[in-house]
């Protein structure tokens, strides 16, 4: 759009003979700046369009993963703020020790900023409904997956990561159950439909974590 | 365009909320951990899950007293685990600046006289959905605010209990809850001595006559009377007397507002930070309720004001949206930190739309502004309570 603008700049420098063929180029200039301001706007207005639906599943699934471990998702929807407070507020976050990498931490700020912007409607769909419009309970991988079986050794740093803000150090419990030597981990179907669909205040996981780290967590802690 | 892009999202918007079908039986996290804190389910309104941030709906405060379990709550971690703070395994430790460290339990501080007075404790965030521009933090409406009675000790005689050195000018207060991760800094709090020495600063093991509530800092909490609840640390475990400010994040970042915001002049923010502490004379409407439609005739307003360390002399209310005020009636006594109850009894003539405003002025003469002073981390909104309703003929 910004080369389709230039002739109008400079078309104070055109000779006359140019000048019927010149009134055209501004004209379909002039109403392809006022295209593209429309489409701007739109996006504005609906940031969807500014995101990607795999960026937007990447940054849900981090929101949902990483910064749930200290605070719900809920904290972060009701926020409407412009990019550079978005921007202090994840290095904030990084800094107190948000499991994210850099470019992890990039994703979920184009997000956010993209999302929670201030102009942005005052009810927006939670984190959770978002993930699970991208992904719906049991979506592909479900069906892709068959039996797997857990290694313990992978599913202490999954626990680590996803679980124990609430379940505590050790799976001794918390907020939430305490989980070593828990009579669900004994039960598959009850263990399986919590962590995937969520329970009471747990959230679903299973659009954050594969079929097999589940596997991992429940393999780590049925050694607990 | 942008108006049916509006729709389809207000489309969506109105699925979603179909399709939340709250499951029956499935205990949400508010009843949770207010069953957890040996309490009943309050109508409250919920900012953030966990930590467990939710406010009081203001039709709440139509009474005097807010009830324990309609209080709001606030935190930045959630409660400790409910076993370390049962009073068999909790202790107080008072150190640093003293002559004599103490290790007290419920029994010992129990052995010191108590007093009970009510006071107002309201979060310094309170309001902060009100800002413009937007600002970062839980985007609390009204309600995180309540009027309880408090039992306890003075913080005055545990310290001379300890016996506060000479340089000891600040005293530090450290509660039992803790960060889901190590790296994110405790919440960490001081008031300076002379507020710590006042005779109404308590240490509080009941509200309004039973027990602390868990979510409400069982067993023992501060309270500041006047001042904002981040002086009023909850799960109370350490008290440290110190030569200076409580150094880190939640007392040298957090809370603290620009000091032309507190001296009511018209600089700029940008001028040097200062520690929220008093609080700014305030009101609230409680009845009728925003939205309500009211009979042509008498309709009776009522609704609470308070301020930090001074009474509250006056409120006036508006009927047609800031146009014209008239003075409330203040009912009953004034105590000090308590709020005041007030009425007006409006002759509503006209049928529509219209707005009902209220505004309180304190002893000091200072009066709530229209809108508070910006700041950039939303503290101490006491802009005009403002609601709207329709008056049927």
């Amino acid at each position: 759009m910004e080369r389709m603008g230039s002739p109008v700049c400079h078309g104070g420098g055109m000779t006359l003979r140019t000048a019927k063929k010149t009134s055209g180029f501004v004209l379909a200039a002039w109403l392809c700046t006022l295209l593209g301001w429309v489409v701007i706007t739109a996006a504005q207005e609906d940031d969807r369009g500014t995101i990607q639906p795999a960026q937007a599943r990447q940054a849900l699934t981090l929101i949902h993963a990483r910064c749930a471990v200290c605070h719900t998702t809920d904290l972060i929807v009701q926020q409407r703020l412009p990019a550079d407070r978005w921007t202090v507020t994840v290095e904030k976050m990084m800094h107190w020790g948000a499991d994210l990498s850099k470019d992890e931490a990039a994703a979920v700020l184009q997000f956010v900023t993209a999302r929670y912007h201030p102009g942005a409607p005052d009810h927006l769909p939670s984190i959770e409904e978002e993930l699970a419009m991208i992904a719906p309970a049991g979506g592909p991988r479900q069906g892709s997956e068959g039996p797997v079986t857990g290694v313990a050794s992978r599913g202490a740093g999954l626990y680590a990561h996803n679980c124990q803000a609430c379940h505590g150090e050790g799976a001794a419990g918390g907020a939430g159950p305490k989980l070593a030597r828990n009579t669900i981990l004994k039960n598959d179907g009850a263990f399986w439909e919590t962590v995937l669909h969520g329970r009471g205040p747990m959230p679903a996981w299973g659009a954050v974590l594969s079929h097999q780290e589940i596997a991992d967590i429940h393999a780590w802690l049925a050694t607990r | 365009m942008t108006v049916s892009r509006r729709e389809w999202l207000r489309t969506v918007l109105q699925g979603i909320g179909i399709g939340m079908v709250v499951r029956p039986g499935v205990p949400s996290i508010a009843s949770a951990q207010a069953s957890e804190a040996g309490q009943g389910t309050g109508p409250l309104t919920v900012r953030v899950t966990r930590p467990f941030d939710a406010e009081t709906p203001v039709r709440e405060f139509a009474s005097w007293l807010t009830p324990n379990e309609r209080f709001f709550t606030r935190s930045h971690f959630g409660p400790p685990p409910a076993d370390s703070v049962k009073p068999d395994a909790w202790r107080l430790t008072v150190k640093g600046l003293v002559k004599e460290e103490l290790t007290l339990n419920l029994k010992d501080l129990q052995q010191l006289e108590a007093v009970t007075l009510t006071a107002v404790l309201q979060c310094s965030g309170n309001g902060r959905a009100h800002h413009r521009p937007k600002v970062p933090g839980v985007q609390w409406e009204r309600g995180a605010v309540g009027n309880a009675q408090w039992t306890g000790v003075r913080l005055r005689d545990v310290l001379q209990q300890a016996g506060v050195k000479p340089q000891g000018v600040h005293v530090q207060f450290q509660g039992a809850d803790r960060p889901a991760l190590a790296t994110v800094p405790l919440f960490t709090r001081s008031i300076p001595l002379a507020k710590a020495l006042h005779p109404d600063t308590l240490l509080a093991y009941e509200m309004n006559g039973r027990p602390l509530p868990l979510l409400h800092g069982a067993p023992l909490r501060v309270i500041t009377p006047g001042w904002m609840a981040e002086s009023c640390m909850k799960w109370l475990t350490e008290i440290t007397v110190r030569a200076d400010e409580t150094p880190g994040y939640y007392m040298q970042q957090a809370y603290r507002i620009p000091e032309t915001t507190v001296r009511l002049s018209s600089g700029l923010p940008g001028s040097a930070m200062v520690p929220v502490e008093q609080m700014p004379v305030k009101s609230l409407i409680a009845a009728p309720a925003e939205g309500d439609t009211v009979r042509i005739g008498p309709v009776t307003i009522q609704g609470v004001a308070w301020a930090g360390e001074a009474p509250v002399v006056k409120v006036e209310v508006s009927c047609d949206d800031g146009k014209t005020w008239e003075q409330a009636r203040l009912l009953g006594e004034g105590q000090p930190y308590a709020w005041r109850q007030w009425q007006f009894v409006w002759n509503a003539r006209t049928p529509g739309p219209t707005a009902i405003l209220c505004r309180a002025t304190d002893a000091q003469g200072q009066e709530q502004p229209a809108t508070s002073p910006w700041n950039p981390g939303g503290f101490l909104w006491n802009g005009w309570d403002r609601l709207s309703v329709t008056v049927a003929a």
